[in-house]
């Protein structure tokens, strides 16, 4: 049932680490340094405990208050090591993910809208969020790596100035124990995996079930439903123990290779061991090949946990490429330094080309859904400065998709859409404010002020805000809040009701004073009466020109052309009064 | 503290027919801890008869018994890994089992207000966070402390002095943990909000994005999450130096104890109340339990937080359906009428408490089809859900076949209902068809299949009807065929139908249409309809406006009628009253 997850090559992934560490070569370099240290100042311990147990078995050297002395200062250096390095990193990781994060929001940001991240916006943040932690958190191993190889290397060799040839035959298992723990890193990986499939199949199920209880219980079928959640529990509890027993064996094979090394110093020793250690080991050189020998554990411990992070970090690359239709891990790993503002790119210019050709014009314009179903067939339309152009027509005919195709929400296979004359090469770059302005059928806000809601950005005075909230009969709503403009309307808009939404929209599409306004049916929000004050105000402003897809009357009334479609294409074109002559369907919708 | 006795109160039932592990577990643990505490014993021995010059082969048995306990050590500590997580996940499954199924015992008014993610989230998030509370207690907790404790005896026996000194150490440590634990959340907390509300931006922006940029807003917008995005910074550095703070506190205890090892080991050795090896067996021990400490520690502040979970638990089962099962008088056979009587219904958790419906009384009889038009919020799907009783009315009463419905029996093989959405499962289409029951046979649902012309369809599928379906492959259409093949093979006499709102391609629009016509035969039929050609083959016509009938009666004769509703209805293309 579950398809093979090949396990994800780590070639490539190294790259992704210089990547990151170009773009803040210093902040690496001093993290780096730091946790080097860091990792290896443990060392020094060692040696000072080793020191210790000569003078303990009377081998001179240092007097026991000297070594205190020595173990406090050797704290409290570690102490500020730590203070310093966690914070020095901290700045380095969070740095780094939020460019990362910036660069895909640029992305999504800058997509033409005609071709939309097709992931759900759950995804999408799982995306921003966990998939740059994953990165963050290879990243962060990479610098504990090198701090664990760098004192195993350290350790290594104090031991190997002590005994050099006990030292090789003790670290030889440690070595096999890092062996071992790299090569169950790619099971441990795939029984992971394995698991979060099989809790993924418990959700998942639990969900269906939940959402189909009606069907469920009309079926009476819950017994089998049951039995059912029982078998796919079941699988996830062997899934699910055999994933903690791998990792804790691993974990078991780290904390106990010390002691077996250990072990293996004494049996090879043991005939050695003596005061001052003439010809063998003394008790000091025995205790610092503990002490040493579990730190140098623990760095192996450190490398398989990084591959194993390092394997995940290239998924979560290439899921976040996934997000970035056309770009590539360049545009991913570009720098955005945390303070730099973001670069705005120009708008198109106003105005221009021909004063007598109409302000938007589409000649033969097809357009399909990205998912098949039908769309639009070779309309053909033009909006003069000026006027009001009504599309309207069954559900499903088709005229929202004229609408989108005219600013590039939805790709247009065939045909040509003209501003002012001219031909435009891509809609989506070219028909936006202040050329055009454009609400959809069931608009979304942001959860910030209504005011900077309004705005987005666009410089404006309390005039021009004003005349935008008159204009869009949302002034009533404003006096009903007690902080007005500077109401915070919570995530999405949710706190204000469908119609202010709606109003608030228009209001956000009117601030931005476009030649022309296209604008998705209303009527799911708004009353007849309000669409109808809408209207009134709209073009009660000279030079107002407008594109809108209504089925209701005060916007057919109001029409200079309305334009009839049915089954994606124009059917008939007209004032109402023609148009109720002429056509049935639009006699239907008329009502 | 540790929420114990809720767990154990919550866990014990389910922990039946598990003793035998749990002894076994216990008898693991037990001899893990024993082998990691005698273990340095040994290595006191290798170095106090090597200093008192002692023979090498009365040493070397002595010196590979460490090794041979390490290795001992290892299988004891990853046997008692698997068998407290094996007790903890079949028990949290059992508790896990009976949730759902008490949660599927609950009547529609529990569902319609609890989304299924909230559901999952009580069921299997709540519980989830007690699969592992188990395995963490016993091992980790009971084991380690159990092994620190140990290690203070042992210590004890070789310098009563130093056993105290490592015991206040630890005491006061813990102490300092647990007051440094609770200056550093907060920290953690007030990260955990910057980051809550940059991925809360991060998903209204994208899901906004026709919105923002044909609004010109890209530019203002990334300006907006990268000023959010450096709120993050100063936080993390923040929680981050908790962490920091920590590990300090950490190194200082065990920087103190070192330091009063010298000095106690010193003197003790000179004034030969203690062996060097013993002293050596001192320093082994202390570093022993260094990890040990750190994992108390941490899951002593991770099992707390159960004790929310244990709570939700406890609620969640506490809740009783509203409505009593039924029974009591068997349904008839074919076709049934449906008689609903001054019905009225209201949502109990609706804010302001008006009712769904109002005083409605319809009558199918049997053999019938009564197509429900009306506007969103008209009443229509829970008029549709009395009919099966998903809901019980609040005043007024529902008959099938003249029997009040609570009565009957079987009523669910009487009844089919049709969603407008129809949930698949991803299970194989046998599944999807049964319902996950394996008694109905192959050529039984090869029949239904092929009386919806999905023969064809079923032909072409890799598995036949084993073929595991996958939601994205399945047309909101042939989710509705698959739905209709469920009624044909139960064969209920009253049949509801929510048609899909969704648009259909004409292929898949014309198999329904056959489907449908195939499935009012000889049934009573009640169709919340959604397109125009679906009217013109029903019997009775009603009009549902804010929970009350506007208009029912014969369709043909209101069709006729200028001036009825339905036939206003039809004239202006019905787009909301299908909606």
């Amino acid at each position: 049932m579950t398809a093979p997850h090949p396990t994800p090559p780590t070639r490539g992934t190294w790259r992704i680490m210089w990547r990151l560490i170009r773009n803040q070569p210093l902040r690496y370099g001093t993290s780096l340094v730091t946790w080097i240290v860091i990792w290896s100042w443990p060392v020094l311990l060692g040696l000072i405990v080793q020191a210790f147990f000569d003078r303990l078995t009377g081998d001179g050297g240092w007097s026991v208050g000297w070594l205190m002395a020595a173990t406090a200062g050797h704290v409290l250096g570690y102490l500020a090591l730590i203070w310093a390095g966690i914070r020095l990193h901290a700045s380095l990781m969070v740095r780094a993910r939020t460019s990362v994060q910036r660069a895909m929001m640029a992305w999504i940001m800058r997509l033409p809208a005609a071709r939309p991240v097709s992931e759900t916006p759950g995804e999408v943040v799982s995306r921003f969020r966990d998939d740059t932690e994953h990165l963050q958190e290879a990243f962060d191993f990479s610098v504990d790596l090198a701090g664990a190889g760098i004192s195993a290397a350290v350790g290594v060799a104090v031991l190997a100035s002590v005994a050099p040839l006990l030292t090789v035959a003790v670290v030889l298992p440690l070595g096999l124990t890092v062996v071992a723990v790299w090569a169950l890193g790619g099971r441990i990986a795939r029984y992971r995996v394995a698991a979060r499939e099989a809790t993924e199949a418990v959700t998942g199920f639990m969900g269906e079930t939940f959402t189909a209880v009606g069907a469920v219980k009309v079926a009476g079928a819950e017994p089998q439903v049951l039995r059912r959640m029982a078998t796919v529990n079941d699988h996830r509890r062997a899934m699910m123990v055999r994933d903690r027993t791998l990792t804790a064996a691993t974990d078991a094979l780290v904390d106990n290779a010390a002691n077996v090394s250990l072990g293996l110093v004494l049996v090879l020793a043991v005939g050695t061991i003596s005061i001052g250690g003439a010809g063998g080991l003394s008790v000091g050189d025995v205790a610092l090949f503990t002490l040493l020998l579990w730190r140098i554990a623990h760095g192996a411990q450190m490398s398989g946990r990084f591959l194993a992070r390092l394997r995940q970090a290239g998924v979560s690359v290439d899921r976040m490429l996934a997000l970035m239709p056309g770009g590539t891990a360049e545009d991913l790993f570009a720098h955005h330094p945390l303070e730099s503002e973001v670069g705005v790119p120009a708008g198109p210019a106003g105005g221009g080309g021909s004063v007598d050709a109409p302000l938007l014009e589409l000649v033969g314009v097809s357009s399909h859904h990205p998912d098949g179903t039908r769309g639009i067939i070779d309309v053909d339309l033009a909006v003069p400065a000026g006027s009001l152009v009504v599309v309207t027509g069954r559900v499903g005919s088709g005229k929202t998709t004229l609408l989108r195709a005219a600013v590039g929400l939805v790709p247009v296979s065939g045909g040509e859409i003209r501003w002012r004359g001219s031909p435009v090469a891509d809609p989506a770059v070219e028909l936006l404010p202040p050329r055009v302005a454009y609400t959809r059928q069931v608009p979304q806000l942001f959860g910030m002020s209504l005011r900077d809601n309004l705005l987005l950005g666009v410089e404006a005075d309390e005039d021009d805000v004003d005349r935008a909230v008159q204009a869009a009969v949302l002034a009533e709503d404003l006096d009903g809040m007690p902080k007005g403009l500077e109401t915070t309307i919570g995530p999405r808009g949710l706190r204000l009701s469908g119609g202010q939404v709606q109003r608030t929209a228009a209001a956000r599409m009117l601030l931005r004073r476009p030649e022309l306004l296209l604008v998705d049916d209303v009527s799911s929000a708004l009353d007849t009466e309000t669409e109808a004050v809408l209207w009134d105000r709209l073009f009660a402003e000279a030079g107002t020109t407008a594109l809108v897809v209504s089925h209701r009357r005060p916007a057919l009334a109001r029409a200079d052309l309305v334009v009839v479609v049915d089954d994606g294409r124009i059917v008939a074109t007209g004032t109402a009064e023609e148009l109720l002559e002429r056509s049935a369907i639009f006699r239907d919708l008329w009502g | 503290m540790i929420p114990v006795r809720d767990y154990l109160a919550l866990i014990a039932a389910h922990l039946q027919g598990l003793g035998r592990r749990v002894a076994l577990l216990t008898v693991v643990l037990l001899t893990g801890i024993g082998l990691q505490l005698v273990t340095p014993q040994l290595i006191q021995g290798v170095i106090d008869g090597a200093l008192s010059g002692r023979d090498q082969s009365e040493l070397l048995p002595l010196a590979a018994g460490v090794v041979v306990l390490a290795l001992v050590a290892m299988a004891a500590t990853v046997a008692a890994t698997a068998l407290s997580e094996e007790v903890g996940w079949t028990a949290t499954n059992r508790l896990r089992d009976e949730l759902t199924a008490h949660v599927l015992s609950q009547d529609m008014t529990f569902h319609t207000t609890r989304s299924p993610g909230h559901l999952i989230e009580r069921v299997d998030g709540d519980v989830s966070a007690l699969s592992t509370f188990f395995s963490a207690l016993v091992v980790k907790v009971l084991g380690n402390g159990l092994l620190i404790v140990g290690v203070i005896v042992l210590i004890t026996l070789e310098s009563w002095l130093l056993g105290l000194v490592v015991a206040a150490t630890l005491v006061v440590g813990l102490l300092a943990y647990a007051r440094l634990h609770g200056v550093v959340v907060p920290w953690w907390a007030a990260l955990s909000a910057t980051q809550a509300e940059l991925y809360g931006q991060v998903g209204e922006q994208v899901a906004g994005t026709e919105d923002i940029v044909p609004n010109g807003a890209s530019g203002f917008m990334q300006g907006r999450f990268a000023e959010q995005a450096r709120e993050v910074l100063p936080r993390t550095i923040r929680g981050w130096s908790g962490f920091a703070v920590m590990w300090m506190t950490n190194e200082l205890l065990f920087g103190v104890l070192t330091v009063a090892m010298f000095l106690v080991g010193a003197a003790s050795v000179a004034a030969g109340t203690m062996s060097v090896g013993g002293v050596f067996l001192v320093v082994v021990y202390v570093r022993m339990i260094e990890r040990p400490l750190s994992q108390v520690r941490e899951q002593m502040q991770e099992l707390q937080k159960a004790g929310g979970a244990i709570t939700r638990i406890e609620q969640l089962q506490a809740v009783r359906p509203a409505m009593a099962p039924g029974g009591g008088r068997p349904a008839a056979d074919g076709a049934l009428s449906l008689h609903l009587e001054g019905v009225t219904f209201t949502y109990p958790d609706e804010e302001d408490g008006r009712p769904v419906l109002r005083d409605v009384t319809v009558d199918v009889p049997a053999g019938r089809t009564l197509g429900v038009v009306g506007r969103t919020g008209s009443g229509k799907s829970t008029l549709a859900k009395l009919a099966v009783r998903l809901h019980e009315p609040e005043e007024g009463t529902v008959r099938l076949g003249g029997i009040p419905i609570g009565d009957i029996d079987d009523l669910r093989n009487g009844v089919g209902m049709v969603t407008q959405d129809v949930q698949l499962f991803r299970a194989s289409l046998r599944d999807n068809l049964t319902l996950f029951d394996s008694g109905v046979s192959d050529d039984r649902l090869r029949t239904a299949l092929e009386d919806l012309s999905l023969g064809g369809w079923l032909d072409s599928l890799p598995a036949g009807l084993d073929t595991v379906l996958d939601a994205g492959e399945v047309s909101a259409g042939q989710a509705q065929l698959i739905a209709f093949a469920r009624i044909f093979l139960r064969d209920p006499g009253l049949v509801v139908l929510d048609e899909a709102s969704s648009r259909l391609d004409p292929a898949t629009e014309a198999l329904v249409d056959r489907a449908v016509e195939r499935l009012l035969a000889d049934r009573t039929a009640v169709i919340i309809a959604h397109r125009l050609h679906t009217l013109d083959r029903v019997d009775d016509i009603l009009v549902l406006g804010d929970g009350q009938v506007l208009e029912h009666g014969d369709r043909a004769t209101l069709a006729a009628d200028p001036g009825s509703r339905f036939a206003g209805l039809l004239r202006s293309g019905m787009e909301d009253a299908l909606a």
